[in-house]
């Protein structure tokens, strides 16, 4: 059973090393390494062109990829993409050799959608805490994203993994508890908050201003 | 502004900033940060001056991030003094920033107004440095 479209030829053979590793790249072929099935790890090289090809799909770096190295294809994951710190381009690549039929642990993004009216007209704001959730599926079942919905979201609650919907099949090892996003006052509110107390204390003869000066201590709202 | 609460050793040695960030090269707090383009030292009141920018841009809304901390002293001796008499007093504290560590992060529903806010920020720091966004395009 065909379970991608997506293939990538790998050359092997090429000599490990800072040097050989660099001369590769030069060549615009991008040094890699495909590993895992009990199998040994083989050094690889493949073109850049192609790798990014395959990765610019709509699964993005969770994409399958059927892998041939010297005649024979192996259904494979990038499981790590190294990146120059500042060039940015892909200096390594990690082929993960994998079972259609098993299932396996891969990180899916979680995109959130819809807009809160509670929280914009509180003036709140929506603090993302989790980007990436990670998710258990059989190869052919990992979904592109997980879309959390934050419209019910207000100042003081939060959106859990157990609020996410996954599809058919697919299960999560995190704790359902665990805060996806949370939906949080911005600093301006906090401090125009602070300052109507303080105005409402002094008003009502509670306080007076020197005390809330003296209280406070001084200190840089910035 | 941020200083080492006690250190163990009060003057350190200058130290060399040869090659490239080894860590803290991604976003990941924000969705927006400042990547150094360049090796150097960011004083304490630097790195105060652009979080200060930032936030006052943003009018004190989002959420700001700062990713380097100041644990390096750096001594200086006085004004007209003779050379010699051992080395001079710390006088301020440093973060040793390398190419491609993230300096600073962001999180701003806005993009506009939160890329203007980092640029703000970059003025105040004393190496070239760039925006860089969470997400990874090829």
């Amino acid at each position: 059973m065909k379970t991608t479209d997506i293939s990538l030829t790998a050359t092997t053979g090429r000599a490990i090393g800072t040097g050989p590793s660099r001369r590769v790249r030069t060549e615009g072929q991008v040094p890699g390494v495909v590993y895992g099935l009990e199998s040994e790890a083989v050094a690889v090289t493949v073109p850049w062109p192609d790798l990014r090809r395959a990765l610019s799909t709509d699964a993005g770096q969770n994409a399958l990829i059927e892998l041939d190295i010297d005649g024979s294809t192996y259904l494979s994951i990038v499981t790590e993409l190294q990146r120059h710190p500042v060039r940015r381009d892909v200096i390594h690549v990690d082929f993960l050799r994998i079972d259609p039929d098993k299932p396996l642990s891969v990180d899916v993004p979680i995109v959130l959608s819809g807009r809160s009216e509670a929280l914009e007209h509180r003036k709140g704001m929506v603090d993302q805490i989790m980007y990436t959730l990670t998710v258990l599926a059989r190869p052919g079942g990992i979904p592109n994203q997980i879309e959390g919905d934050i419209s019910g979201l207000e100042i003081g609650t939060s959106l859990t993994v157990g609020d996410l919907p996954l599809p058919d099949g697919v299960t999560t090892p995190i704790d359902t508890d665990e805060p996806v996003a949370m939906g949080s006052p911005t600093r301006s509110t906090v401090i125009m908050q602070q300052e109507e107390a303080r105005a409402a204390r002094i008003a009502s003869g509670e306080a007076t201003e020197e005390d809330l000066a003296a209280a406070a201590g001084g200190g840089d709202a910035d | 502004m941020l200083m080492p609460r006690k250190v163990k050793h009060r003057k350190q040695h200058r130290g060399r900033m040869t090659g490239q960030a080894k860590g803290g090269t991604e976003v990941t707090f924000g969705d927006w940060g400042i990547q150094a383009l360049e090796p150097g030292w960011i004083t304490a009141r630097q790195i105060e001056a652009a979080r200060v920018a930032m936030t006052r841009h943003v009018k004190r809304g989002g959420k700001v991030w700062i990713n380097i901390f100041p644990d390096k002293p750096v001594t200086q001796k006085p004004a007209e003094t003779r050379m010699g008499s051992g080395k001079g007093n710390p006088e301020r504290w440093v973060a040793v920033v390398k190419p491609g560590r993230i300096l600073f992060e962001m999180a701003y529903p806005d993009p506009v107004l939160a890329k203007a806010a980092l640029n703000r920020a970059i003025q105040k720091l004393p190496i070239k440095a760039r925006i860089v966004a969470r997400e990874e395009g090829f």
